[in-house]
């Protein structure tokens, strides 16, 4: 794969061609919790994409300084304060957002995908790459997050934000509501379909098959 | 089974011939609006078998077709074109075509479709099925077995611990024709039930009590409904007691030649 060099190419690489979620499959836990409705996804991604990118230059700032000894400690308190600050932000302003996310904002303190990139790329680098590329793969979450959330919200209730966008049936309208997609299971789907989708249009991403069938018409063994 | 005849298609074919004194038996009893229920189901299940066979060369199977029986004859009633379509493609593609074709499937796309319909739409009402349906159910595991392709123990493992629960008197008499259909037609099949004989049988026994337990303690669910859900939970147990048994049989052979 040709690697678009810079900070240009630190911030778009995670956005397809690196994305974290669908490539590296980081953070599949909160993606999964949370998209049932596009405001908590939004939510959710702008509190992981600001909490990743503080996080990087912080630690980025202190790379020198950190024993590697402690090294995920050290990243570890410094991640979790941001996220308390973002927690208290979002409960003093979002509180029913924040309701609904419930559990998963504290998470975002062990999410593979903040850990991954602290670790990864802020450790070495000078802070200005080191946010950018955190900021990259924040987006490059938000971006997984958002689609994922819109298709539930639109298939399952039939809104978008909130605002109607297929009138129910229930309602006078056409439409009745694939309720599954508002469990668990249908995040998976949708997931499994989306990485399906980008690796047969980006076929770098694909991985050699596991095992190679025995060709027809022979003997098994 | 790869030697002479016995191809994968051959064994589709077999199924086949096997589910079709059913098929036939239920035709019979619903007329037109079921034959226009198969029709759509095989229509949009080969369609997707063709649609793989040009993207991935992946050659179609008549599996397809039994896949198509199952949904026909099990899925939830008045759903219109749209939700089948959708239900069909979901459980076809994501049940059995993306693994590589029948033969590497996991789980039954039958099942995963029914699962999914009847998951997505919980509102729309169950089939029911006249006697003559079910009791087709027995030429249709005889034939199966005794051809080779329905695995043996599976169907014993069911049909024993089905007549137990009815010695001791456990109300599951309702649900009885629904379970005797559900399992022909989803759970025992050649690829996503076990494929060891200790783990054959412990798939018919799994499937037996999950049915037996859901017709005490599910309330409020039709008699299909429960069995397709048992039908579901056992196939994603089947590997597990593949697993066993091979583990067993690795640890007997282990103690009998003091290696692996």
């Amino acid at each position: 794969m040709a690697r678009a060099t810079g900070l240009w190419g630190t911030l778009t690489a995670p956005l397809l061609r690196e994305n974290p979620i669908t490539l590296q499959i980081l953070g599949l836990c909160s993606a999964l919790a949370v998209t049932t409705s596009m405001a908590t996804a939004l939510t959710m991604s702008v509190a992981l994409t600001v909490v990743l990118t503080l996080a990087a230059g912080l630690i980025s700032l202190i790379r020198r300084h950190i024993p590697d000894t402690i090294r995920l400690i050290v990243q570890i308190v410094i991640v979790a304060s941001l996220v308390i600050v973002i927690d208290q932000v979002l409960q003093a302003w979002f509180f029913e957002i924040s309701r609904a996310l419930s559990v998963f904002v504290g998470l975002i303190t062990t999410n593979c995908l903040v850990l991954g990139r602290t670790e990864g790329f802020a450790r070495h680098n000078p802070p200005l790459p080191a946010m950018v590329d955190a900021f990259g793969n924040g987006l490059g979450y938000s971006l997984i997050l958002l689609v994922i959330g819109a298709l539930r919200e639109l298939f399952g209730k039939g809104e978008l934000f909130g605002q109607t966008i297929l009138p129910l049936a229930d309602e006078g309208g056409w439409f009745t509501p694939l309720s599954l997609m508002l469990l668990a299971p249908s995040a998976f789907f949708l997931l499994g379909g989306l990485v399906w989708a980008i690796r047969s249009v980006m076929t770098g991403q694909a991985e050699a098959p596991e095992h190679v069938a025995p060709r027809q018409g022979e003997p098994a063994e | 089974m790869m030697r002479g005849i016995w191809g994968r298609e051959m064994v589709a074919l077999m199924l086949l011939a096997a589910l079709a004194p059913m098929g036939l038996a239920w035709l019979w009893s619903e007329g037109l609006p079921a034959l226009a229920r198969l029709v759509l189901a095989l229509v949009i299940s080969g369609g997707w078998h063709i649609v793989f066979m040009l993207a991935r060369a992946q050659p179609p199977s008549f599996a397809g077709a039994i896949t198509a029986l199952a949904v026909a004859m099990l899925a939830p009633e008045e759903l219109g074109l749209l939700r089948l379509f959708l239900g069909i493609s979901f459980g076809v593609v994501f049940g059995e075509l993306v693994f590589g074709g029948w033969g590497r499937n996991v789980v039954n796309p039958a099942t995963v479709t029914l699962a999914f319909l009847g998951f997505g739409f919980p509102g729309f009402p169950w089939p029911e099925f006249v006697p003559p349906v079910a009791w087709a159910a027995i030429p249709a595991a005889l034939i199966g077995v005794a051809a080779g392709v329905m695995p043996a123990g599976v169907v014993a493992a069911a049909v024993l611990a089905g007549a137990g629960a009815m010695a001791v008197d456990l109300p599951v008499a309702h649900v009885l024709p629904a379970a005797g259909i559900v399992l022909v037609l989803l759970v025992a099949d050649p690829v996503a039930s076990a494929a060891t004989t200790l783990g054959r049988w412990l798939t018919g026994g799994a499937y037996a009590a999950l049915v037996l337990l859901f017709a005490t303690g599910w309330q409020g669910a039709a008699p299909v409904q429960l069995c397709v859900a048992a039908a579901l939970l056992t196939s994603l147990v089947a590997p597990l007691f593949d697993e066993i048994a091979i583990t067993l049989w690795l640890r007997q052979r282990r103690r009998r030649h003091g290696r692996a």
